[in-house]
């Protein structure tokens, strides 16, 4: 099939509701289907989609309130976000903001954890609660039926967390041995290494949910102070959706956030990164004999969620990964290297992490480093023509659509909005914005935002299975065994004290 | 269908509370109902559809009745290594066109193979619905692989094997699970085979298991989404009545596997396990069978959340478990109810047993309350709404039902039949199933503790399990 003449096509029309084309039409691209049926028949004109338009309003607390409606499942869903997250974790206390925010469903001054988790499981509804870098949040998932009861446990839980000592260690405990698990898994540990390669001591640096010496050190004045400084409604976003008018969620927010205190002193600024844009790339390896299969990872700071060029590098990402992506089809589709391979460009507050990524059996480590490199490079300097390019822009447009069918996915889109301060016409211009990009586009981002030279490579196996190779290459290769791997500071050496 | 009122969970902590408990209890939600069309070509071929045209993609899959358990000799893995394949060329396709015809245009692909069918499934725009049509088309009518492609997907599939069995701290907790569950039964071969007997297949399996298993009267058609009725059918036809249906009969896995009559122990030491482990399996009956409906509430019951009997008494009161699960892995032909708990540091694996089977013997003892009950039923509701928010979520429930309970209707009759579950039944199964000749006990041990050699002889404790040890399941 000749993907060349393809041409989009994507039409807008109303005020409250966008309509879009998901597809494409293509007349040419396909030839008439002959007797023979040796080629597809082509495809039919497109039809529109409607995505719903979020509404908003502010309580005089300064809760900012968004309704999201979709009447065709009997299901709801509300997301409270609390717009600080691990990013303020103090440097000895990593994992603090993503405890903190566990801890709101293990007791309240009304309820105790089993309770909390017996009534909403009762009303055949979950919560959930969590830190991510910029938001500590708490989430319901509830028939619509039953939205009304399962969001005044979710006020009760953000807004009157008691912080028992006895939930503190167990959630430790939890913390704790969750880490030991992950600790066990190459991949896991190549992401840790991976953030302290990048953002070396500074926030981002550390495991979000902390390190077994962090989570250790975490007292309950801590997660109190946390909870007082940051939970306040004017650092808050609730997002309701699903099979709800707006008036009816309104309404019940009102009812249960409107007299939620706004405290008289000012919010503290979060605290700021220094610009780890510039750390020197670091080849890393992490030896771990006993490691069914290596994982692999090339990684450098990419950019926040405000940059300009947030468009370019999505489309550029999806050049790179997916399942027809450029590092998928060399590693996995050409050379049968891994099971996948892909890349993230993780968008925050602050510029996150760019990673791409395959795990392969231990003997080819060295080479699936060099495959991972190597895209990068091509993509900087090598062709990009419209016949790859226009399909990888449908698989954003695609997957962005598919992640609006359920009622989770729309309300966990509009409230990331929400928590970046974007504007919820992102939803009805999304289409348009990735369109727009050329392939010079996406060449000139991967030359300045995602250079090799300045990736850092990070191998988790056993070392001795790809090390010579590795370092034929990077003669500067660091070796850490596991067991000396450090992961409270920079260095990740246990040796050294992390500065 | 509509749910009854039921009663509050205890305690509530202020009447407030339970007043909004009620509240919402008392709430009615009504499950929508399916609405299917059923065809069968004369080449066999079975097609179900059910039009929503609420958002202009469709969801297409074709069920194909050939299993992990159709693995031939020799050949563990076949099944799931052939799903990968037919990702390849055929006669008028080239190798991933299947991912030009719908990644490339905002669309996905991916199969599952599981231990009783394998399920190939597209969800595109739908002006590509007859495009797809096509192209499922063809691919049951034709394979044409080359052998570097086929090696090469070979060499995937082995790394797939190293991502969930090996690399995983208890990936190889779960084939284990799979392969001593089972004594005759070629269940006993986890799906996603072994390196050896992967490295043994070739070209010339491929083309013998095409033409023995993906045959129109073997295959089920299934379309959700939106498109016009007469105009979907009229491309089936258009596309599908030409596949040829072969002579040969369908060769079909007959085997019995003899019920347990006595424990079995088996102490397992991998490398890199950083929490030891204990796990459970109880053969239970196939997935058709009426028993079926009470254990599902039990594992809900047992495992569905924090509130549920082991997670608030293994995890949370006791802390003897970092992690614990229990679930009924449904299969055709004999399933298996598994219990997994990981455990909590500094706990012994005869603590873990212990407290499994503790919980499991007062479900045996008592039935478990009303309130229970109700809160179980509640989560199977939201669960089944939760599935079916997409077309790919409805086309799968069609399918499940159409193929694996051998009745499409199932899609709509199954909430009922989760309602009529009484705790008297939900005590019948659990002494009926659970008991301890019916038990394997498995210790999954770090390789540090391999001296002082502990003999499971325990009190015979019954472990819950994390998802089914249902290896191939997963994307191609």
């Amino acid at each position: 099939m000749n993907l060349r003449d393809k041409i989009f096509r994507h039409a807008f029309y109303a005020l409250a509701l966008l309509v879009m084309t998901l597809a494409l039409l293509s007349s040419a691209a396909f030839a008439q289907a002959p007797a023979t049926q040796a080629t597809p028949p082509p495809p039919a004109a497109p039809r529109a989609v409607k995505f719903p338009t979020p509404v908003e309003r502010t309580l005089a607390n300064g809760l900012r309130v968004v309704v999201v409606e979709r009447h065709t499942t009997p299901l709801a869903a509300a997301r409270l976000l609390v717009k600080t997250g691990g990013e303020a974790d103090p440097a000895p206390l990593a994992g603090l903001a993503d405890i903190t925010a566990s801890l709101l469903t293990k007791g309240t001054a009304t309820r105790k954890a089993p309770e909390i988790a017996e009534q909403i499981e009762a009303l055949g509804g979950s919560i959930e609660s969590g830190a991510r870098w910029d938001a500590s949040q708490a989430n319901i998932d509830a028939q619509a039926s039953r939205l009304a009861p399962a969001m005044e446990i979710l006020a009760d839980v953000v807004r009157r967390p008691v912080f028992e000592s006895e939930e503190i260690e167990r959630l430790r405990q939890q913390y704790l041995d969750d880490t030991r698990v992950a600790l066990g898994q190459p991949g896991a540990i190549a992401r840790f290494v991976a953030s302290r390669v990048i953002f070396g001591d500074d926030p981002y640096g550390h495991p979000l949910s902390g390190t077994l010496e962090s989570v250790a050190q975490i007292k309950r004045e801590d997660i109190v102070k946390f909870h007082e400084t940051y939970y306040r409604p004017d650092n808050a976003v609730l997002v309701i959706g699903g099979d709800v008018t707006a008036a009816d969620a309104f309404k019940l927010a009102e009812k249960l956030f409107g007299d939620w205190k706004k405290p008289a002193a000012a919010m503290p600024a979060t605290p700021s990164r220094k610009a780890s844009a510039g750390a020197k790339p670091r080849v890393v390896v992490i030896d771990k004999p006993d490691a069914g299969q290596a994982a692999v990872l090339v990684a450098r700071v990419g950019i926040n969620r405000a940059d300009q060029d947030y468009f370019r590098g999505l489309v550029a990402n999806s050049v790179l990964g997916g399942y027809s992506g450029r590092l998928n089809q060399e590693i996995r589709i050409k050379r049968g290297l891994s099971y996948g391979a892909g890349s993230s460009l993780e968008v925050r507050r602050d510029a996150g992490p760019f990673t791409a990524t395959a795990q392969t059996k231990n003997e080819s480590g060295a080479q699936v480093a060099d495959l991972l490199l190597g895209e990068l490079t091509r993509l900087a300097n090598g062709d990009l023509p419209d016949a790859e390019l226009t399909p990888r822009k449908s698989v954003l447009t695609g997957g962005f659509a598919r992640d609006l069918e359920t009622v989770g996915g729309l309300v966990g889109q509009v409230a990331s909005l929400a928590l970046y301060g974007l504007g919820f016409d992102e939803i009805n211009t999304y289409v348009n914005s990735v369109q727009s990009i050329t392939a010079a586009d996406v060449k000139r981002f991967a030359s300045a935002r995602l250079a090799s030279q300045d990736a850092s490579v990070i191998v988790v196996g056993d070392a001795k299975k790809f090390l010579p190779a590795l370092r034929e290459k990077y003669p500067n290769v660091e070796v850490i065994p596991v067991a000396e791997l450090n992961l409270n500071g920079g260095v990740l050496r246990q040796a050294a004290k992390a500065p | 269908m509509h749910r009854h009122s039921r009663k509050i969970l205890a305690p509530c902590a202020a009447l407030v509370l339970c007043a909004l408990a009620l509240t919402g209890a008392r709430a009615q939600t009504r499950m929508p109902r399916v609405e299917f069309k059923e065809r069968r070509l004369a080449n066999g071929i079975r097609v179900l559809s059910a039009a929503d045209r609420s958002s202009p993609t469709v969801a297409i899959q074709v069920w194909y009745k050939v299993g992990s358990k159709d693995d031939p000799d020799g050949r563990s893995g076949f099944a799931h290594l052939f799903e990968h394949i037919m990702f390849k060329s055929t006669k008028n396709m080239k190798s991933e066109m299947m991912d030009r015809l719908t990644e490339d245009v905002g669309g996905m692909n991916n199969a599952f193979t599981a231990d009783d069918v394998t399920v190939y499934y597209e969800v595109v725009p739908s002006n590509y619905l007859e495009t797809l049509l096509w192209a499922e088309a063809d691919r049951m009518g034709s394979l044409n692989v080359d052998d570097s492609s086929f090696k090469s997907e070979r060499d995937v599939v082995k790394e797939e094997f190293r991502s969930r069995v090996l690399a995983p701290p208890y990936g190889r907790l779960l084939y284990l699970m799979e392969q001593k569950s089972f004594v005759k039964h070629p269940y006993k071969r986890p799906g996603i085979g072994s390196i050896e007997e992967l490295e043994a297949s070739s070209l010339a399996d491929v083309q013998g298991f095409h033409s023995t298993f993906y045959r129109p009267d073997n295959a089920t058609l299934v379309v959700v989404g939106d498109f016009d009725q007469p105009q979907l059918d009229a491309w089936v036809d258009k596309y599908f009545a030409r596949v040829p249906k072969p002579d040969k009969p369908l060769p079909r896995v007959s085997v019995k596997e003899p019920a347990r009559t006595g424990e079995l122990r088996s102490v397992e030491f991998g490398q890199n396990v950083p929490l030891p482990a204990v796990a459970f399996t109880f053969l239970t009956p196939p997935k058709s069978d009426a028993d079926t409906d009470a254990l599902r509430v039990a594992e809900v019951i047992l495992s569905g959340g924090e509130s549920s009997r082991l997670y608030r008494t293994l995890v949370y009161e006791q802390q003897i478990a970092q992690q614990v699960s229990a679930g009924n892995d449904l299969r055709e032909d004999a399933s298996l109810f598994t219990y997994i708990a990981i455990l909590a540091s500094e706990k012994k694996p005869e603590d873990a047993e212990r407290g499994l089977l503790a919980e499991i013997k007062k479900m045996q003892d008592a039935p478990v309350s009303p309130a229970e009950l109700e809160k179980a039923k509640n989560q199977l509701v939201t669960g089944q709404l939760q599935e079916r928010e997409t077309n790919n979520g409805k086309a799968l429930a069609i399918g499940d039902a159409a193929v694996l309970l051998g009745d499409p209707q199932r899609v709509n009759t199954d909430l009922a039949r989760l309602e009529r579950v009484t705790a008297a039944d939900v005590q019948r199964v659990m002494k009926k199933y659970m008991t301890d000749a019916n038990r394997l006990v498995i210790y999954y041990l770090p390789e540090s503790m391999k001296k002082p050699a502990p003999a499971p002889g325990g009190a015979g404790a019954k472990t819950g399990g994390d998802a089914p040890a249902n290896a191939t399941k997963g994307g191609k």
